[in-house]
């Protein structure tokens, strides 16, 4: 496109925002609220992810030994436990060690074992996963290996408590796009009907252009840059309201309900899902205006 | 120029508004299409720049095939066109010489040069004091010129005006046709659709004559036959 039909198209977009300011006004808010919403989906999944992986360093998978197992005969199995590609750290606890951290963790309580002999624990490996491992499909997946390993006896990880977390993720996950389509279909509505207000305000000027050999694309790309910097604007302002969120629940969410212990561990959005939104604002803006253009220009 | 062969137009079965159309006009003619109202003079016009699409037939305006253009011929067909209307159709919210200046900025010129032609164009008009107006506080007179000026700009081979003097007075009217004169002095193609048998009366250049879409009579070729 040629410099002076660039600084036509911008005069007219200017023009556009200075005449129809609070229609711009209106439909950039609704595109913020509508990517607020999708925004805030993306936000609580990645906590509860980074949650998750928080506290995934501290599950471990338990392998009970047979009591019959010698020491010499521990050592090849932990070998060939840590050879799993899935596995980070095997660490043996014998039975006298599990009596004394039984006994710890009686407390003052501890006498209530007097007289007990200190072989009724089972000798048991802490298994400890790689990071990328650490969910519950590959904590399963090592689990069922284990127990078809002859040397164990039984084997245990908090499966119901990782199935359910890995559910909530998954339903937060669908919800934000399923919620978030709706929202951005009634979104592109409002888009165009902006887009078709503006188109009817300046119809008679659409017309003469036409009517003077305007070609299409001078006459359209105004209003689809309108509808760019409309995405833009809300999305932009979507992360800002978002981000006013953050702060004030990552000031009160920690202690309100007791869920976290380290406040750096809720975490803003990534600079991805940031792009993200930006881009959805865009695209949004963008879609509406054509899908309009397309319904209203060809009608004259 | 212009060539029409067999051309119809028919907004609804058993409502032709043109029929059967053979017409010719040369580069550099004058001509003025004329009818009572309801005859397709506003129609053929219409056809010409692809203001509507013929039914039936083939129009050829400056070597282009009118009835096969897309919308990018169409556009360029249109920049080779003057338009000039009888309810003239000027911005209300621009000034005179935004109107004008408009016109060729839409197709490609640069804003300054625009404006520069646009008001070269209106003083040309005798408009140039009110070149910062909008067109509300222009006469019917001034607002017909400040159209003729925008139809112009693009320095157009030809001009289509549908009852140009249709909305002024006889003295208006007259000193429109008097400028149109003036174009085709430059060598520019004038079509021109009017119910004003006064007018062809008064600017004796070709008359074609349609009637319920049909074409009637040609003052060109009834001098031909005359003599």
């Amino acid at each position: 496109m040629r410099l002076s039909r660039i600084s036509f198209v911008f005069r007219r977009v200017l023009k556009s925002f200075r005449e129809l300011l609070w229609t711009h006004i209106l439909t950039s808010g609704t595109m913020a609220m509508t990517l607020f919403i999708f925004g805030g989906f993306l936000l609580i999944q990645q906590n509860l992810h980074g949650l998750l992986k928080g506290w995934g360093s501290q599950i471990q998978i338990f392998a009970y030994l047979e009591n019959r197992l010698t020491a010499a005969e521990v050592e090849p199995l932990v070998n060939r436990l840590r050879g799993y590609p899935e596995v980070e750290s095997v660490r043996f606890v014998s039975q006298g060690e599990a009596w004394e951290n039984f006994k710890k963790s009686l407390g003052s309580q501890s006498g209530v074992l007097e007289g007990l002999s200190a072989d009724i624990l089972p000798a048991s490996l802490e298994i400890a996963l790689k990071a990328a491992y650490r969910n519950h499909d590959s904590l399963a997946g090592v689990a069922q290996r284990l127990r078809t390993e002859k040397d164990i006896s039984e084997v245990e990880y908090p499966e119901e408590w990782m199935a359910r977390f890995s559910l909530l993720v998954l339903g937060i996950q669908w919800a934000k796009w399923i919620l978030g389509g709706f929202l951005f279909m009634a979104t592109l509505l409002i888009v165009g009907n902006t887009v078709k207000l503006a188109i009817l305000a300046r119809r008679e000027e659409i017309e003469i252009m036409q009517l003077v050999g305007a070609p299409a694309g001078l006459i359209k790309t105004p209003f689809v840059i309108e509808g760019m910097i409309q995405g833009l604007l809300g999305a932009s302002l979507s992360l800002l309201f978002l981000w006013l969120l953050f702060l004030f629940l990552s000031s009160q969410l920690p202690f309100t309900l007791g869920v976290l212990t380290d406040r750096a561990q809720l975490r803003f959005l990534e600079p991805e899902s940031l792009a993200l939104l930006l881009f959805l604002g865009w695209a949004m803006g963008a879609v509406g205006s054509l899908l309009s253009l397309r319904r209203f220009l060809q009608r004259w | 120029m212009i060539h029409l062969f067999r051309v119809s137009k028919i907004y609804a079965p058993n409502y032709p508004a043109l029929v059967d159309i053979h017409l010719e006009i040369e580069k550099g003619e004058f001509v003025f299409l004329s009818g009572p109202s309801g005859a397709g003079k506003t129609t053929l016009l219409k056809l010409l720049f692809r203001g509507e699409e013929a039914t039936e037939g083939q129009i050829i305006v400056n070597g282009r095939n009118v009835t096969r253009l897309n919308g990018r011929g169409v556009a360029r067909l249109r920049q080779e066109i003057g338009l000039v209307f009888q309810e003239f159709r000027l911005l209300p919210t621009m000034t005179v010489l935004d109107n004008v200046a408009l016109a060729a900025e839409v197709v490609g010129t640069p804003v300054r040069e625009s404006r520069k032609k646009a008001f070269n164009l209106l003083r040309e008009l005798g408009l140039k004091d009110r070149h910062d107006a909008k067109p509300p506080a222009l006469s019917g007179g001034e607002q017909q010129r400040v159209a003729i000026a925008r139809a112009l700009v693009n320095d157009p081979i030809l001009v289509l005006a549908d009852e140009p003097t249709g909305n002024l007075d006889a003295e208006m009217a007259d000193e429109t046709m008097r400028l149109f004169a003036r174009i085709h002095d430059r060598g520019t193609t004038i079509v021109i659709a009017t119910h004003d048998a006064g007018l062809l009366k008064r600017f004796s250049y070709r008359a074609v004559f349609l009637q319920r879409g049909r074409l009637l009579g040609d003052s060109k070729f009834a001098g031909e036959a005359a003599t």
